[in-house]
């Protein structure tokens, strides 16, 4: 790698990681990727949990763990994840109640990951 | 009248034969009000899954519905019959649901389910008929009289019955190929498809039905509009396959693969809900069907909705 004239090792890297830091600060859903590629336990904010919160990882885990996440979310976001994820169409979710729709969330991921996860773990 | 019977098939997999029959199916029954069955021959079971869910596909294996049960009762020497074996509701759309909970059916999609277990219960149909020195050939050709007896009675309730067919050549996909008055050909604007869907039109036609051209329905799936494609897909048209009737090319799209996760056995979408940016591309797929349809049979359908 070449050296770049006038600057430390550190204070060359430290650009890179700064424009870094800036992205993940701005871009919620890169952060989680970089925070899931290094195997790391994170907490996001609440108005990114919306993005980058997987209700199927969520629902491997106990169910009070999934509701902690996704019982704090506003209606909207809630009815953004089940899009997002094919867990409700619109019509699944017309006239339910946030509480409905995290209890419906939770059920259809619990089973989804339940069909689709190999027994042989 | 009576059902008109398709098999939906090519060797080539990957080409979108599952997912053209859910469009399909959805197609004629919500356009055309259509009484529509999908038979899943595929031991993958794809179509079964996009319609029931996986949750659906064993609850329906669990109360004897399916083709492995059907295939169970062949190797008990049973009177052939279909309908105990079939799930009356496979619909998905809102729209359909909504009409038959008004007592005014228009348009219905039913299912005869595969399961992963299908692929089992035909290798040791195989074996056992093999040791009975049987033959491949005679073990179809006797699964077709099967099903053709079991059917026979169910065909009146239908408008069309279309046969989701794996890509092999077992002696059940082959009895599938039997049963068919006509053969729906997805295939991809590519060059390994466009030699394996040749091959596969010159086997059929050569042991299956030597009148291939005027029964055969060409889907281009998955279409990325690019020069290559539009040069492959124009060929495929006017060279390779000119002497079929070609359907809608089918874009590559997000949206089918949504629209194909049903999300629980109790969820449904309306049509323009679950298809989105795909939605003209499948009621053009069903209107040239149908044009199809017409021609095979000389029944006509009008449209229900718009």
């Amino acid at each position: 790698m070449g050296e770049s004239p006038g600057l430390t090792p550190v204070e060359y890297l430290d650009r890179f990681f700064d424009e870094l830091r800036a992205e993940v600060r701005s871009n919620p859903v890169l952060a989680a990727r970089l925070v899931k590629a290094l195997g790391g336990n994170v907490v996001f904010e609440d108005a990114a949990k919306a993005d980058v919160a997987s209700p199927y990882a969520l629902a491997t885990g106990p169910k009070a763990n999934f509701m902690s996440v996704f019982g704090a979310m506003k209606l909207g976001d809630i009815k953004k994840v089940l899009k997002e994820n094919n867990l409700a169409s619109r019509v699944d979710m017309n006239g339910k109640s946030a509480a409905q729709l995290v209890e419906m969330m939770y059920e259809r991921a619990a089973m989804k990951v339940h069909e689709r996860k190999s027994s042989m773990f | 009248m009576t059902a008109l019977t398709a098999a939906i098939a090519n060797l080539k997999g990957g080409v979108g034969k599952s997912t053209t029959t859910v469009m399909l199916a959805d197609g004629l029954a919500f356009y055309y009000g259509m009484n529509v069955l999908v038979i899943d021959l595929d031991p993958q079971a794809n179509s079964s899954q996009m319609l029931l869910t996986e949750r659906g596909v064993q609850a329906a294996s669990d109360q004897g519905k399916g083709v492995h049960h059907v295939l169970a009762s062949f190797m008990e020497g049973k009177t052939p019959s279909a309908a105990p074996f079939i799930m009356p509701n496979a619909v998905t759309l809102e729209e359909l649901r909504r009409a038959e909970e008004n007592d005014e059916r228009l348009g219905w999609i039913s299912s005869l389910p595969s399961h992963p277990h299908l692929r089992l219960r035909e290798l040791s149909l195989e074996e056992e008929w093999y040791s009975r020195s049987g033959t491949p050939t005679t073990l179809s050709d006797a699964l077709a009289r099967f099903f053709r007896e079991a059917f026979e009675p169910l065909l009146p309730l239908y408008d069309v019955i279309l046969l989701d067919c794996p890509p092999h050549l077992s002696p059940l996909a082959r009895a599938g190929l039997l049963l068919a008055d006509a053969f729906i050909t997805p295939t991809i604007a590519d060059s390994v498809s466009t030699w394996g869907t040749k091959q596969f039109s010159d086997w059929v036609g050569k042991f299956i039905a030597p009148d291939l051209p005027g029964r055969n329905f060409v889907v281009v799936t998955r279409f990325r509009d690019t020069k290559y494609a539009r040069s492959v897909a124009s060929d495929l048209r006017e060279i390779y396959l000119k002497d079929r009737w070609f359907g809608p090319t089918i874009p590559e799209s997000i949206h089918v693969l949504n629209a194909m996760d049903r999300a629980a056995p109790d969820s449904y979408d309306t049509f323009r809900g679950k298809y989105a940016g795909v939605s003209s591309d499948v009621r053009r797929l069903a209107e040239r069907f149908t044009d199809f349809m017409t021609q095979r049979t000389g029944g006509t359908w009008a449209k229900v909705r718009d």
